[in-house]
């Protein structure tokens, strides 16, 4: 019987060699690669989450379990593709034009990631036509928009509007971040979510799947 | 009371003490700001223009950086970081790449020079202009620099983990570059050395409480230590929540702490009540949606709150709540003015 808490402390605590040690172990005992994401790491996420919520760990202890929970997912990856185990869902994020931070929107994606979804990334610097075609080609369940300029924050207002006017506003939910945001500012602009931190982003991620 | 100058208004409310009305002035001011309130004047005009309280000069304005692609706006900075500016802003540059990718690049780093004596060429013209006048206030920013320039910033945070012997590497080429640097701002007149590193998130400090002490308020306190033996005081900035490492921020010594993030939850009254008696408060005026997109009216009441929580006694410095960055609505920033100048007569009224 494999023992998945350790894998979860291991972690939870940032060991990456640890982490990849142990999951290895488990994908050599025949654990199912999903099995392993569910009982290993994601209670992982889910206790440094909690964690960095209420102020008991900050951004390093987050991103040394980041790092441990990619040596690990990397490990599961080729069974979870061949296997086609389901993600959490479908996410594709963006920094906005004019704005050239991708720090925030990466930590972002690392948590969603470890959460289950499948995430991609557009990158920064990205016009609001550029978040409509790809919303236009692909099936997402949310759009997440991320900006550090306060100059940059009308970009947001845009980008929802350019997706309006294409018609596809309500084929994707629109969710926003970034340091100048606050919760008023989205539903000012018509934003289905505001996430004032990456922890928060997969919880508020997750409420609107279930909307 | 008699009228005081610029100079001695700041210098009287740093010391906590009360000026004849509330200081005022920014960290920085978009030139876009300066140019729709006074066209064609330059910083040092707007300021005598707008009657600001002090000056403040950033290293930024005066490095030199060595430009790679004009069309893409990558430049080269002074550390050897290089960085990619948005095709809108000179504000907050994105580090494409970090000076220092390993510890071993340690050992054979080459710093710049703080003697440079090409660095202090505007402060030089400056204290021609306006030494005894306003205060003069010089930028440093050595966290800032680590975090923007020497190493990527998710590395370093878990070099805080890993490696804390990379981080203390990292402190000593900044320690070293800012004693004397901050001497040679002292030696040429600035009056105020202010660091503008920022330390917090919206949410609360980018380390833990235990991080800040070890690796980040050391190299603030030998700055404050220094200034003091020169007689000269020494603020802090930094956004974000502080609550959790306020204390540690006041056990520097600094003689001011800005900007009180209102976006970040920061009460100013809060934080006049827990720290006015060590430290002259500074700041709080919201320039994210406020100063932006907000009404005048609701600027001259954000300005009177302020004055009316902190202003007490003096040691208040009524400032926006980070800077007068490019989506500042040029009017409700004379607004604000005319509101402190309004408002912020002793003894107070509000």
């Amino acid at each position: 019987m494999f023992n998945f808490d350790e894998l979860t402390n291991s972690v939870a605590d940032g060991q990456v060699d640890k982490a990849a040690e142990l999951t290895q172990k488990a994908l050599a005992a025949q654990v199912p690669a999903k099995e392993i994401l569910d009982k290993g790491l994601l209670p992982a996420m889910n206790l440094v989450g909690r964690d960095f919520e209420s102020g008991q760990i900050f951004l390093p202890e987050l991103l040394m379990a980041g790092d441990a929970m990619k040596a690990s997912i990397v490990l599961l990856r080729p069974e979870l593709s061949s296997t086609g185990a389901a993600y959490a869902g479908k996410y594709v994020i963006g920094t906005v034009e004019g704005d050239l931070h991708d720090i925030g929107k990466n930590i972002v994606i690392m948590m969603l990631e470890g959460n289950g979804w499948e995430v991609t990334d557009l990158g920064r610097d990205i016009p609001p036509q550029r978040f409509c075609e790809e919303i236009e080609k692909g099936s997402y369940d949310i759009l997440g928009l991320s900006a550090l300029l306060t100059f940059t924050m009308p970009k947001m207002p845009e980008t929802i509007n350019v997706l309006k006017e294409a018609g596809l506003r309500n084929k994707v939910k629109v969710m926003v971040g970034g340091v100048p945001l606050n919760q008023s500012f989205a539903d000012q602009i018509g934003a289905d979510a505001y996430a004032r931190d990456a922890v928060e982003a997969v919880i508020k991620a997750k409420e609107l799947l279930n909307k | 009371m008699q009228a005081l100058t610029n100079l001695e208004r700041v210098m009287k409310a740093v010391h906590r003490q009360e000026p004849d009305m509330v200081p005022t002035f920014e960290l920085d001011i978009d030139e876009r700001v300066i140019e729709a309130l006074k066209p064609g004047a330059s910083y040092e005009d707007f300021v005598d223009y707008m009657d600001l309280d002090a000056l403040c000069y950033h290293e930024l304005r005066t490095d030199h950086y060595e430009v790679l692609d004009e069309a893409k706006h990558i430049v080269r900075d002074q550390w050897g970081a290089i960085k990619q500016y948005s095709g809108v802003s000179r504000a907050i540059p994105m580090v494409l790449e970090p000076a220092l990718k390993s510890k071993e690049d340690l050992a054979k780093y080459v710093p710049p020079d703080p003697d440079l004596p090409s660095r202090f060429k505007n402060l030089e013209e400056t204290v021609k202009r306006f030494k005894g006048k306003r205060a003069i206030i010089s930028v440093v920013r050595p966290f800032a620099t680590i975090i923007g320039s020497l190493r990527e910033q998710d590395e370093l945070f878990k070099d805080m983990i890993r490696d804390p012997e990379f981080v203390e590497g990292l402190n000593e080429i900044t320690d070293d570059y800012y004693r004397r640097y901050v001497k040679n701002l002292i030696d040429v007149g600035a009056d105020i050395i202010v660091e503008t590193a920022d330390w917090a998130f919206t949410n609360g400090p980018m380390v833990a409480p235990k991080h800040t002490a070890k690796y980040i308020t050391p190299g603030l306190k030998k700055i404050v230590d220094y200034c003091h033996s020169r007689d000269v005081p020494c603020l802090k900035h930094t956004d974000g929540n502080i609550w959790a490492i306020f204390d540690l921020i006041v056990e520097t010594g600094t003689d001011g702490v800005h900007p009180i993030d209102p976006v970040a939850g920061m009460d100013i009254g809060e934080a006049k009540e827990k720290y006015g008696d060590k430290v002259c408060i500074m700041g709080n005026v919201d320039c994210g949606r406020l100063l932006s997109w907000g009404s005048k009216e609701e600027v001259r009441e954000a300005v009177k709150d302020c004055i009316r929580k902190a202003g007490k006694g003096g040691g208040y410095i009524c400032m926006s709540g980070n800077s007068i960055h490019g989506a500042v609505n040029p009017e409700n920033y004379a607004e604000m003015i005319r509101a402190i100048r309004d408002y912020g007569k002793y003894p107070l009224a509000v």
